[in-house]
């Protein structure tokens, strides 16, 4: 690869040994995948060390102590547990001290801790054409597909690329990776995509087929940003799609043409409404009419207008979270802060539900190694009913409990009934 | 029993000797390796019951999810991580990332067919050859 000269003495420690590792390993990934060069990256979201992997957590205490620090604006993925709420969350506090010597860490590596996968709500979006490195699939494809910012999926020298500011001109960086390789034609009105659920519903079934390649859907209706919110995180759930383009939606291509750049689609697929229903099927493994004990809203991470329009809702009712059901809303703490000003959090907290920030349920104790570990109840959870794929995909496996995907307001009848009624 | 040398293209640098565990299956760190000890623990694996600590192990590809380089790293913590890592087709970013960062040696595509060439427990030898 070809350094410029300042790359060169940066490597050859002029400026400590913390960047000279720091570029070492970028430079190591950019020879692996025969990058031609290093580029200066603007923003990182960073992949916040989780108390539940705990060999993670003293690695990372190690490298900060050795006095690193990140070059550019950097902010934080989700953790392990509520930072300030873990007691009513039933999180163990072995696990929520580790987590807090990690963020004591981050803090010393200068790193924002907003623990949230969805950084482009708090401030961070970075425009078209921005190099930029970030983990967490959901917020990876929203950068590079609705806001046209560049990103690979980001890993373990996520911290490195942050420390050093670089990343090899590689993949998803390079004009020629941008382009679409599969076509979803869709024969969807707006009457087949009324809930981001069903936008979720739309990016499981595509995922499948899309794999780690770029799907290009055509005749979608126009979307909120939530809306491609949840097709993203979908597609990076059941694939492991970095970019998507829905023309004119999205960022690059204006026209189905134009994504796929005057290629030919490997594969072409008409999509109706009956997939969607399939992907909500193949989700739900609780029958119509069977008591649930958990409800999981916000993944990614609720806005604070997805706050609030749950309170109203359980206001609107003077509804009570059934006997035995938790109630949990995810989000992060900057839009808990907002939402507890406004009153949102106390309503939800009157009618029993939880508003939790820097974490979800998977990333959570309840994972089933992670309950077996401190001696909890496992599964943690029986029967769970979320308003995402992604949500319901993963706690199957990593929780051990049945599933069920609903649009919200079914979600926030089933926490307030104890049972599924179907979605 | 001679030391048989692996050739193939050299992905993350760095020599490495030891028995070779090899598999006909993907593995995915994270569910089928115990991560303090290293022994394959996914049901219905051809190698459970396996360490895979101090080999060089020998695989079709990487599968699943990015959290497996946070038990790679807990392997190479506890001293439980493959000697070197040789996958038969291309790595993908996240395994790559985890072998620098572990200091692993990773080869892919190697020059024959090891799946069918290479019995588990023969001593192997991964040579700094470059990329061929």
């Amino acid at each position: 690869m070809k350094l410029t000269d300042g790359e060169k003495r940066m490597l050859d420690g002029a400026e400590g040994p913390a960047l000279a590792r720091a570029l070492d390993y970028v430079v190591q990934l950019g020879d692996a995948f025969g990058a031609e060069r290093l580029t200066d990256v603007s923003y990182v979201h960073y992949p916040a060390e989780m108390s539940i992997y705990r060999g993670s957590v003293e690695e990372l205490v190690e490298y900060a102590a050795s006095g690193a620090k990140v070059a550019v604006p950097t902010t934080s993925s989700t953790l392990a547990c509520d930072l300030d709420q873990w007691p009513r969350t039933g999180c163990p506090a072995a696990l929520a001290g580790l987590q807090g010597r990690a963020v004591a860490a981050h803090r010393a590596l200068g790193v924002l801790g907003t623990y949230t996968c969805t950084p482009q709500f708090l401030g961070f979006a970075p425009p078209r054409g921005a190099h930029i490195v970030s983990v967490e699939s959901s917020a990876i494809i929203y950068f590079n597909s609705v806001l046209g910012a560049r990103t690979n999926r980001g890993g373990f020298l996520t911290r490195y690329s942050a420390v050093c500011g670089k990343y090899p001109l590689m993949g998803y960086l390079l004009d020629g990776n941008r382009g679409g390789t599969h076509l979803f034609r869709c024969r969807l009105g707006a009457e087949d995509l009324r809930s981001p659920t069903d936008w979720s519903a739309l990016g499981f079934h595509a995922g499948k087929f899309a794999g780690s390649e770029v799907p290009v859907f055509e005749g979608l209706p126009r979307p909120t940003h939530i809306d491609l919110l949840a097709l993203g995180a979908a597609l990076a759930t059941s694939g492991s799609v970095t970019l998507f383009h829905a023309p004119p939606w999205t960022a690059e291509a204006g026209s189905v043409e134009a994504a796929f750049g005057g290629r030919i689609p490997k594969e072409t697929r008409d999509v109706a409404r009956a997939d969607l229903d399939a992907a909500y099927d193949a989700l739900t493994t609780i029958a119509p009419g069977e008591p649930v004990d958990f409800v999981s809203l916000g993944c990614p991470h609720l806005t604070l207008d997805g706050i609030r329009g749950i309170a109203e809702w359980l206001r609107g009712r003077a509804a009570r979270v059934a006997e035995g059901v938790r109630l949990w809303c995810n989000t992060n703490r900057m839009t808990r802060a907002a939402a507890a000003w406004e009153g949102a959090v106390a309503a939800i907290e009157a009618a029993g539900g939880l508003v939790v920030s820097d974490s979800c349920p998977v990333e959570s104790h309840m994972r089933l190694s992670t309950c077996r570990e401190h001696g909890l109840a496992a599964p943690n959870v029986g029967a769970m009913v979320a308003d995402s794929a992604k949500m319901a995909r993963y706690v199957g496996d990593l929780i051990g409990c049945r599933t069920a995907l609903a649009p919200r307001e079914r979600c926030l009848e089933a926490a307030i009934t104890g049972r599924f009624r179907g979605r | 029993m001679a030391v048989r040398t692996i050739r193939g293209r050299s992905v993350v640098r760095g020599t490495a000797e030891g028995e070779a565990l090899v598999s006909s299956v993907p593995i995915s760190f994270l569910g089928d390796v115990d991560m303090e000890t290293g022994e394959i623990i996914a049901a219905g694996h051809p190698l459970r019951g396996m360490s895979i600590a101090g080999k060089v192990l020998v695989y079709p590809e990487a599968k699943g999810s990015s959290g497996g380089c946070v038990v790679l790293m807990s392997l190479a913590k506890a001293g439980r991580a493959p000697a070197a890592i040789v996958l038969m087709k291309p790595a993908d970013f996240n395994i790559v990332e985890g072998a620098i960062v572990c200091g692993i040696p990773l080869l892919c595509e190697p020059e024959e067919d090891l799946l069918r060439t290479l019995p588990s427990g023969t001593p192997v030898r991964i040579g700094d050859v470059g990329n061929l």
